[in-house]
């Protein structure tokens, strides 16, 4: 047992965590290298860099704006987001292994912090999982990996969080480690090809959508104009109440903004 | 998937291993990734990447040659993917040889701090002549395509024919002087290889490999692209190629004949046959299925010949570069897998650049259509995934991409993580002192200690109570434990704890909290002390305190414990002698220990020591 556990923080981690750095490397890159092409490739070059730099810095802090819709659901995820990154990055015992194989290391966390914010990430993963799964239009909207990585993650801080606390004999301690490196390693084999690449796509993608799709400032209130819905929130009466749109405005007010 | 697609994808990828290869070479050094010591400092890298590329680069200063200087016009289409092949061939090289250096940011030396009393010398500076030359033959190529250039390509193109009698000149010297190198070792190099001709042996086979290497790149670029190979022209090629190789052949056997090492020719073992392949390889069928003209105008046959031909000169290479070196000391070279990736990946890195190079610019009279690119083809999907990767161009760098990241961290898992330098000792574990009033102290079982009177000691010191003098910690109810129980190496540090044991479920089967307190890092600074459970391991009275487990090797554990009274007596009875070396060290067992295990003479990583005369 202690072989595969060797194994398992020797050469398997090597291996997931190239495969993660490298991996993301590389989405990024092919991200960026896409803009550019499809930059290059565009007869209109007008993009609203202004608004595209606005909008990425307001979504990477989405508390603000989360906040008033989905309240409980933004303050797990924040929550959910803290534990993920703080904890396997600044875990005392985690950067005592980076110190023994690097050299390299980096003031830790205290342990009762850590701990809190253990369990606080489980229950947040916990909480989201079941925010998914039992409301009818999250789960209209989600992907199998939708479901695992809250699960597996929940997992992966359970696992560490028994090893690290349970006054467990020998063999139950060796057993649960094994299921913490192995699975942690899964995951940092998953991320770069899964919806965790987020971690670094999230900054590009506002510009990948302005260049593709070309949202110039007040695009939205042309395209209402020429459908003939200037000045009337089409798509929030619609969806909330289910009523018939208005009638559309009368057909030379659209002409005369398309000549425009 | 065309085939260049599928060869691109295969190239990336070994180069992604060759990247994470090369990273650690950089930062582990090269003890901890190649197998090359004091005693083979020259490996794979050297026969291969260095000389191999050398000599597979000829092809540019022939061609050049038969061209611009005997005019020969059928050949015109063949020179510029010839200098393309002998320009990348020498970047290769510089690359290669960067790798094994042990301290390649001094190659500039060689341009200030001169010796021209070494080939290497000699070599360095002419590679370095001939690369720019072949930079400034090769710029006009890609010059062409870009408008800017045009003045320095015209420019250029007036000193061409100086250009090319340089590159014969500098590549003359030094496809022979890397011939020269070898002149230095007579008794090292085995007789069927070294010869005092070995210079002009070097250049000529470099003359046939040239042209060979001109005609599998022709057709293997041809068979890759499906465009019409150069078989004519080639089969002319092929033609002068069989004189220069019946030339060589001539000289290697006279050069045999003469020196008078015939004999080695059918002498039984692992170089004669090495000797038979290589020369069957490199000159004898390849001469053969040049002679026969059916054979010579088909593309099956000039490929084929071209193919066997640099196959045998590279081994050629890789033989007089280190494989057929006579063994010297206790150690045979065989290069790592590690070695062989870095050299597998500078040539993938190469051929990826020549791919480039042919596909972007008019390296051929007609650039290479490339399938995939046709506008009217429907999409294809990705056969794993079943999705569209997108246009071609997008298609292919997502795939390539996979296969550089996969084939790097695989690389980054398989080298295990090793001190950057070299302590320079092997691990030796240490064993018992044998004996009963006297003792026999020979922790490495060589034959060579120190007979210690124990009980003598004893007595003198007060009996029973002078056992803590010496022995400062013991086994777990134990008295008087060997030293060798804790001081487990001869000569590195080792640890007295067994944390692995205390652990393990086959062990002591403890919880972590039985030693590291709750509600912090498990480290050792925060754990119990042993003394804490094991009451009675520090026996009382001990004149050595023990102040860590981390144990010093067994020679300087012995050497401290002893040397440190012998001197106060020495100094406080006057008798200088009793604290030299050879008060203790007189006594030699190997001959009448001879029921004991074998003589093992010391070695030093791998290098034996010469035994000390008796």
């Amino acid at each position: 047992m202690s072989a595969w556990i060797e194994f398992g923080r020797g050469p398997l981690f090597r291996l997931a965590f190239c495969l993660m750095v490298l991996g993301l490397l590389r989405i990024v890159l092919l991200t960026v290298v896409g803009i550019v092409e499809a930059y290059r490739r565009n007869s209109d070059r007008i993009v609203p860099w202004k608004a595209v730099a606005r909008q990425t810095l307001g979504w990477l802090v989405p508390a603000g704006r989360l906040w008033r819709a989905r309240p409980v659901y933004s303050t797990t995820s924040l929550v959910f987001h803290v534990g993920l990154l703080a904890v396997p990055f600044f875990l005392a015992a985690h950067v005592l292994l980076w110190r023994g194989a690097t050299g390299f290391a980096w003031p830790g966390m205290p342990q009762p912090l850590a701990d809190w914010l253990t369990l606080l990430t489980i229950a947040a993963a916990l909480g989201l999982f079941c925010g998914r799964a039992f409301h009818r239009g999250a789960r209209a909207l989600s992907r199998l990996q939708d479901y695992v990585w809250p699960a597996l993650l929940a997992a992966v801080f359970a696992a560490g969080y028994i090893c690290s606390h349970a006054g467990l004999g020998a063999k139950a301690y060796q057993q649960f480690m094994l299921v913490h490196i192995y699975l942690a390693d899964l995951i940092l084999v998953m991320i770069p090809f899964t919806k965790i690449a987020h971690c670094v796509l999230a900054p590009l993608s506002q510009a990948v959508t302005a260049v593709a799709w070309k949202f110039v400032p007040g695009a939205g209130d042309r395209v209402a104009a020429t459908l003939g819905y200037a000045n009337s929130p089409v798509w929030v009466a619609q969806a909330r109440s289910g009523a018939a749109p208005p009638a559309p405005a009368p057909k030379a007010a659209a002409k005369e903004l398309v000549a425009k | 998937m065309n085939r260049v697609y599928k060869l691109k994808l295969i190239l990336w990828t070994v180069v992604g291993l060759a990247a994470a290869v090369g990273a650690a070479r950089f930062i582990l050094g090269l003890g901890a990734t190649t197998n090359l010591s004091d005693v083979t400092p020259w490996g794979i890298w050297i026969g291969f990447d260095v000389m191999s590329g050398v000599a597979l680069a000829a092809g540019g200063f022939i061609m050049t040659a038969t061209v611009y200087i005997f005019r020969l016009e059928k050949f015109h289409a063949i020179v510029r993917p010839a200098v393309l092949t002998a320009f990348l061939g020498y970047v290769a090289v510089a690359v290669g040889l960067l790798f094994d250096l042990g301290l390649p940011w001094n190659i500039w030396h060689m341009i200030v701090f001169w010796n021209p009393h070494s080939p290497l010398f000699e070599v360095g500076w002419c590679v370095m002549l001939y690369l720019t030359v072949l930079t400034l033959e090769f710029f006009p190529v890609p010059a062409e395509d870009f408008s800017a250039l045009a003045r320095i390509r015209r420019f250029l193109l007036k000193f061409r024919l100086p250009l090319v009698i340089a590159g014969i000149g500098l590549s003359t010297l030094h496809q022979s002087s890397l011939g020269s190198l070898f002149l230095i070792m007579p008794y090292r190099l085995h007789p069927l290889w070294y010869s005092p001709i070995l210079p002009l042996l070097f250049l000529i086979s470099a003359i046939a490999l040239g042209m060979m290497m001109v005609t599998l790149e022709s057709h293997t670029t041809a068979w890759l692209y499906r465009r019409k190979p150069e078989t004519e022209a080639l089969a002319s090629l092929g033609g002068a190629a069989r004189w220069v190789l019946l030339l060589y052949l001539a000289m290697r056997f006279g050069d045999l004949a003469v020196r008078g090492q015939l004999g080695y020719l059918f002498a039984p073992g692992l170089h004669t046959a090495m000797f038979w392949l290589e020369i069957s390889a490199m000159a004898i069928v390849p001469a053969i299925l040049f002679s026969l003209v059916r054979v010579r105008r088909t593309r099956g046959g000039q490929w084929a010949a071209a193919a066997l031909g640099v196959f045998g000169v590279v081994w050629n290479r890789i033989d007089v570069g280190g494989l057929a070196h006579l063994r010297q000391g206790a150690q045979f070279y065989l290069p790592a897998w590690t070695e062989v990736a870095i050299s597998a990946g500078v040539v993938a890195a190469a051929t990826l650049a020549f791919l480039f190079f042919v596909e972007r610019f008019r390296v051929w009279e007609q650039r290479p259509a490339d399938p995939d690119a046709d506008p009217l083809k429907l999409p294809e999907f990705d056969k794993v995934g079943m999705t569209w990767l997108g246009v071609p161009v997008v298609a292919a760098r997502t795939v390539y991409s996979l296969g550089f990241v996969f084939a790097a961290a695989l690389g980054v898992a398989l080298i295990a993580p090793q001190p950057a330098s070299s302590r320079g000792v092997d691990p030796q574990s240490s064993h018992r002192a044998r004996g009963g009033p006297i003792l026999w102290i020979d922790g490495n079982l060589n034959g060579f200690g120190v007979a210690f009177p124990h009980e003598k000691i004893e007595q003198k010191f007060g009996g029973d109570a002078s056992c803590v003098y010496c022995h400062h910690m013991n086994f777990p109810r134990d008295r008087a434990s060997g030293c060798y129980e804790c001081h487990r190496d001869m000569y590195l540090v080792s640890d007295a704890f067994r944390h692995d044991w205390h652990a393990s479920p086959e062990g002591a089967h403890l919880a972590c909290t039985q030693c590291h307190p709750a509600g912090q890092p498990r480290a050792a600074a925060g754990a119990k002390a042993c003394t804490a459970c094991h009451k009675d391991m520090i026996p009382k009275g001990t004149t050595i305190q023990v102040k860590n487990y981390r144990t010093v090797g067994y020679v300087q554990a012995m050497h401290e414990l002893c040397i440190g009274c012998h001197k106060s007596i020495a100094k406080r009875e006057a008798k200088p002698d009793f604290a030299r070396c050879a008060t203790c060290h007189k006594e030699d067992r190997a001959v009448t220990d001879a029921g004991g295990p074998a003589f093992q003479p010391p070695a030093v990583r791998g290098i034996l020591l010469p035994p000390v005369p008796r």
